[in-house]
């Protein structure tokens, strides 16, 4: 047997480089510091952008094979489900064309209106498509990833709806990708209006009751809700567009120790399972910067000195 | 040199197997979140296998700082909190390290019952610092995930010795 084929070589006596122990000390210790600069401090994005870049070819090899079974089975989808899908398309055109057709109308009345009374006119959010690619993985938060990132100049924060209400929102950019924080994120909040009483109020994801659900906060127990009401966005948080569907109330459980009502929505889009999704620009970047107050209050403290 | 008895007389590994076989594990992970089981708990971690396989197989090529990169990679690609992973991993390579002179005198099962507990370990550690960061308890299917772990060891095993046990003078009779 030639040298050199033997897996055994003799172990190095003396020079055996750092002991296990100071190794594991010096990465947790490591590992600690990037956690609480990541969690608390929230400094770790560019990190994040670097090591995502350099992870980018390694996904792409692993989303091949995924998108090649997906396009083989969407090839041999019947034809049953393609002409049930026609089907419901149909009964959705005809249920909406009468609304359709009265919007025209509506938007020239409002127009007229809003002149009248010499409001703003309502901001227009500038919208682009996007797909779905995968749920992240962490099975702690409730995200996933879409195909667009800053090179498609995705802002972070911008509102993400499909084609029945908000799905949540854009919390970490790559790249060539981005994370969307979805509505039933346990740390997700949105702002939200009740259209049935135009009560503001705020919502909170939780996956408490059951999978993608969320709970309407602070709300007194005798407030004026019921079950099946829609929450729409209110439009005060400077982020989501007013008017979007956001969720329907499920269930309200009032109860006597406390204050408060526990009220349990669900979300109107399909926030498991979402495909085609489109990103809004946040409009907190075409509002006008606020007047700066300096000139005002200086007079006014001139005055209480006199 | 002590042998053990009955022990196969391998081939030296070769450096770019190892590092082929920790990125095919990493691409592994990565398939079974984005194709087949999205957001699971139960999901084996392909990944923490390989690298306990090769920290307890060649502990003079696989250490714990690499231990600690690719649980910074798992980090980046799950969305988690940067760090929890890498901290994981980190304790799972040292435990492995730990273990490694003693584990290889047993046979494969019993082996495999012996690496479960660092799997647990492992997994306790990624659950301890998110329920800490303010996370809530995902469900009992992680308790699933370090038994597929172990489950898969005697099959790494096999798999990933392969290379090394071929002949090392192939002829056309022996071809492997």
């Amino acid at each position: 047997m030639p040298l050199g084929t033997l897996n055994r070589e003799p172990p190095p006596f003396f020079r055996q480089g750092p002991s296990a122990l100071s190794k594991l000390a010096v990465c947790s210790a490591m590992a600690f510091f990037l956690m609480v600069a990541d969690a608390r401090f929230k400094v770790m994005q560019p990190v994040r952008v670097a090591v995502a870049t350099a992870l980018y070819p390694v996904q792409w090899l692993a989303l091949q094979p995924i998108n090649a079974v997906q396009s083989i089975s969407v090839y041999f989808a019947s034809l049953n489900s393609a002409q049930a899908a026609r089907d419901a398309a149909q009964n959705m055109r005809i249920t909406q064309s009468l609304r359709v057709n009265q919007v025209e109308h509506l938007m020239l009345e409002n127009e007229r209106l809003r002149k009248l009374m010499g409001l703003r006119d309502r901001l227009q959010s500038p919208a682009s498509p996007a797909q779905v690619i995968y749920d992240a993985a962490d099975p702690y938060t409730r995200k996933v990833v879409i195909d667009k990132g800053m090179v498609h100049s995705i802002a972070i924060g911008s509102p993400v709806v499909d084609e029945l209400g908000v799905v949540g929102q854009v919390t970490r950019v790559y790249p060539l990708v981005s994370e969307v924080t979805l509505l039933t994120d346990r740390d997700h909040a949105i702002p939200v209006l009740n259209t049935r009483t135009g009560a503001r109020s705020v919502a909170f994801g939780d996956t408490s009751i059951h999978a993608d659900a969320m709970e309407l906060r602070y709300m007194a127990a005798n407030a004026d809700v019921a079950e099946g009401d829609l929450l729409t966005t209110s439009g005060v948080d400077g982020v989501y567009p007013p008017g979007l569907p956001v969720a329907r109330i499920e269930k309200i459980e009032r109860r006597v120790d406390t204050a408060f009502a526990r009220v349990y929505c669900v979300p109107l889009a399909r926030v498991a399972g979402t495909g085609h999704v489109m990103v809004l620009e946040p409009l907190n970047t075409q509002i006008p910067p606020r007047p700066t107050p300096d000139s005002r209050s200086a007079s006014g403290r001139n005055g209480v000195d006199k | 040199m002590i042998m053990r008895p009955g022990q196969q007389l391998l081939l030296p590994v070769n450096p770019l197997f190892v590092w082929g076989s920790l990125l095919a594990a990493l691409t592994l992970n990565m398939l079974q979140n984005m194709g087949l089981w999205g957001r699971a708990t139960w999901t084996p971690d392909l990944l923490a296998v390989v690298l306990v396989f090769w920290t307890v197989h060649q502990p003079q090529r696989v250490s714990i700082v690499l231990a600690f990169v690719f649980g910074l990679l798992m980090d980046v690609h799950q969305g988690a909190l940067l760090g929890q992973h890498a901290l994981a991993y980190t304790v799972l390579s040292y435990l492995a390290i730990a273990i490694h002179r003693r584990l290889l005198w047993f046979t494969v099962p019993s082996q495999a019952a012996q690496v479960l507990p660092l799997f647990a370990v492992a997994h306790a550690v990624e659950l301890g610092t998110r329920l800490l960061a303010g996370g809530d308890f995902p469900g009992f299917g992680v308790l699933i995930a370090p038994l597929l772990e172990s489950v898969l060891w005697p099959v790494a095993s096999v798999l990933l010795l392969m290379p090394q046990r071929r002949a090392p003078n192939p002829d056309a009779h022996r071809p492997l």
